[in-house]
């Protein structure tokens, strides 16, 4: 077996897993601001239909997900009678942002709880608007709350993106495969060791990236001594 | 200029007000005391609608609301015209200091942020925080908080201020630097109500005493016949043990 063949051809692959990846994290993060919107604030009838969004995506197991996407998309596409461009990778786009966005609801919905009530009454005394007391109080907080479970979302979103092959979608996981059959199965450790490290590598990134992000804001740490935690990769 | 009618409010079958009246005029400092549990924090959260009452009626100069159907036109002008002071302190955690006092001014009352900065350097440095402006609130004494909340309601330059034990969850030696400050906003002539315990403070700053007891106002008057000559029986009774372990 050649690694210098083997991991360049695994690499081919990885810009549709990363498209997925940011495709799903932001339409993702569109979604869980909206539907965690409309739970917290309990709009009638939308904050129920939220509700159920969400334990949808939590609890459905995401394979089973991906399929139901893949199969109910088109069928949704027909309805509105244009042309069906559901390939395997837009499903998956579409259904792992579904997954995502209804799973960091559940990490966002906490967060903003967990922001105290007196925040809340402060702003309000002084006459700040609901907007104006999300964007520039409550908000803010919420989000150093989320922010930990905010990684762990990720890393489960780049681990659900390797299932997409179900689906038939090209990614690194399927091309993982692809290349195993075509040498007759004798490098299956191999591969799947380069595969691991591939997605190690991933979300060694993007453990990091929310890292930074809860350094920057550790200035405001909300407890007042911040406890000293080692910079270990916990990943 | 305030007048609260009949204020009813119940969490559950526990009855916190019972049909309080409050009238305050102009230029009134009024310290509201009286045993815990008896709604004096409700009553005041009540005129800036942070508790809804069931029932009641509130007047602010020219506004009347019924709370019975609530106006959120009204509710906003009453904000805009009070400034809290709160138990719990509640200044902004993501803020500094100055941001804090900042913030409401630029963002509530659409001032430059030139101008805002000035009004809150002029009232950091009336409450003593001038070389606090960019400590987060985690880097912050009980006292200091406080004194950053007080400086927050003072920038809004309110009609009315409202204290709600301000002093409460301070430590013993962090509780006469608020009242000083305290002190140093209410002789300056702005109409306050003020919800404490300091019972010797009350008595010095306040021309008006109201004695809350059971979600009612029990007994109601000058600073002389309420501590000096208490008419009311449970009124005499809170007095003793109060001053019993100051």
């Amino acid at each position: 077996m050649d690694l210098s063949i083997m991991i360049p051809e695994l690499l081919l692959a990885l810009p549709l897993t990363l498209a997925i990846t940011f495709t799903a994290m932001i339409a993702g993060f569109v979604l869980a601001l909206i539907t965690t919107t409309f739970r917290v604030r309990r709009t009638p009838v939308v904050s129920q239909f939220a509700d159920l969004y969400v334990s949808y995506a939590r609890s459905v197991p995401v394979v089973l997900q991906l399929f139901v996407a893949f199969y109910g998309l088109p069928l949704v596409v027909d309805l509105f009678d244009v042309e069906d461009f559901v390939s395997p990778n837009v499903a998956a786009m579409v259904g792992l942002s579904l997954y995502h966005g209804g799973y960091l609801s559940e990490v966002l919905r906490p967060a903003y709880l967990a922001v105290e009530r007196g925040q809340h009454d402060a702003a309000d005394s002084l006459g700040y608007t609901f907007r104006q007391k999300i964007l520039r109080v409550v908000g803010p907080q919420a989000v150093h709350i989320a922010l930990p479970g905010y990684g762990n979302a990720i890393i489960y979103l780049i681990h659900n993106v390797a299932l997409v092959m179900y689906i038939g979608a090209a990614d690194v996981m399927a091309t993982a495969h692809l290349v195993m059959e075509r040498d007759y199965n004798q490098y299956q450790f191999e591969t799947y060791l380069v595969l691991a490290a591939i997605y190690s590598l991933l979300c060694l990134v993007a453990w990091l990236v929310v890292r930074f992000f809860e350094m920057r804001n550790s200035k405001f740490a909300l407890t007042a001594t911040p406890a000293k935690v080692t910079m270990m990769a916990s990943v | 200029m305030l007048e609260l009618k009949n204020l009813k409010l119940s969490y559950g079958s526990t009855q916190i007000l019972n049909g309080v009246d409050l009238s305050v005029k102009r230029g009134d400092v009024v310290s509201i005391i009286g045993p815990s549990g008896t709604g004096k924090t409700t009553l005041l959260k009540c005129i800036n609608y942070l508790v809804k009452p069931a029932s009641g009626t509130i007047g602010f100069d020219k506004l009347k609301m019924d709370y019975q159907r609530p106006d959120n036109t009204a509710i906003q002008a009453i904000r805009l015209r009070t400034a809290m002071v709160f138990q719990q302190f509640n200044v902004f955690k993501n803020m500094t200091v100055i941001q804090n006092v900042m913030d409401p001014l630029v963002v509530v009352q659409r001032k430059s942020k030139d101008e805002a900065r000035a009004i809150a350097l002029q009232e950091l440095d009336r409450v003593g925080l001038s070389d606090k402006l960019d400590s987060y609130p985690s880097q912050l004494s009980g006292g200091q908080l406080q004194r950053t909340g007080i400086a927050r309601a003072l920038a809004v330059k309110p009609d009315v201020m409202l204290f709600d034990e301000p002093t409460s969850s301070l430590d013993p030696e962090l509780v006469g630097e608020v009242l000083r400050v305290i002190k140093d906003v209410t002789s300056s002539g702005i109409t306050s109500l003020l919800v404490t315990h300091e019972m010797q403070f009350a008595k010095n700053i306040s021309n008006r005493i109201v004695f809350m007891d059971r979600g009612v106002v029990a007994a109601d008057g000058s600073p002389t016949e309420i501590f000096d000559a208490p008419s009311n029986p449970r009124l005499a009774q809170f007095l003793n043990s109060e001053l019993a372990i100051q």
